[in-house]
């Protein structure tokens, strides 16, 4: 939009949109998943309050090496990077760093968010191999 | 909060543009409770990042074998999860409540939508319990 107010080039701002979608996504990710395998896999398990599934090798591994659970796993692990990048670059921003407005900064923070989930895929792929057993 | 008053804009000489800028004092965060409960929420972000990136870390030492897998029990592990569980409820009940000023249906009052989301949330925690648990020998 320039200065009188009209729209220059009318289209849809897809990059935004991808943005915004998956802040919001990584949000619910983040606020429905992450509470219950922090408790479960945390602190219940290594109190030994509860058997949990990642105490013993055996089941650990049969567990990961489900593609249902390596595709669960990748959604709770990556998706919601991109919401703590947009966060976590902001509160910068507040506390007192304008620089995280910068490019450079949203190249580290979104990027780094994508190359968490690159990782991840590679680390889900390469650990257990893929098995419905 | 303007730093160009209508009498200076009147003025012939045509002063160059004052930009507004808008400066925090250090500290700013810590001088009301809503300032500082906003940064608490922003915040949540860096522990659960840490505690996500703990669990791909747990996922890639099975690659270890039978041997060289141990499951996390120190304390230090404890308490850091303790850490990341207030945090990261902060953020749960934070963004939640939020549904009900995002989500708009035509004739359902906000507070259900919100209601709705936490019964989500309480539904899927039961069924990730569910696995975790059930699948432990």
């Amino acid at each position: 939009m320039n200065h009188d107010g009209h729209v220059k080039n009318p289209r849809t701002a897809y990059t935004h949109l991808l943005w915004w979608f998956l802040f919001a996504q990584g949000g619910v990710i983040a606020a429905i998943l992450v509470p219950i395998h922090v408790l479960v896999q945390g602190i219940l398990g290594p109190l030994g309050i509860v058997r949990v599934v990642d105490r013993h090798y055996d089941t650990w591994i049969r567990i990961v090496g489900n593609p249902i659970v390596k595709l669960y796993l990748l959604v709770l692990i990556a998706v919601p990077f991109f919401h703590f990048a947009h966060r976590l670059r902001y509160l910068l921003v507040d506390l007192g760093v304008p620089a995280a407005r910068s490019v450079p900064a949203q190249v580290i923070f979104y990027g780094g968010a994508v190359v968490i989930t690159a990782v991840t895929i590679w680390v889900l792929l390469t650990t257990v191999p893929i098995s419905f057993g | 909060m303007k730093a160009l008053g209508g009498a200076e804009a009147a003025d012939s000489t045509h002063p160059p543009p004052r930009v507004y800028k808008p400066e925090m004092p250090r500290g700013w965060w810590l001088r009301q409770r809503h300032y500082f409960l906003y940064i608490i929420r922003e915040f949540t972000a860096l522990p659960m990042a840490l505690w996500l990136l703990w669990l791909l870390y747990e996922i890639q030492r099975a690659s270890n074998g039978p041997k060289g897998y141990y499951p996390p029990s120190s304390p230090a592990f404890i308490v850091f999860s303790i850490i990341v569980l207030a945090f990261a409820l902060y953020h749960t009940y934070t963004f939640l409540s939020l549904a009900g000023v995002i989500i708009h249906i035509k004739g359902v009052p906000s507070r259900l939508i919100v209601l709705s989301q936490f019964a989500a949330w309480l539904v899927a925690s039961a069924v990730i319990a569910a696995v975790l648990i059930g699948f432990a020998r």
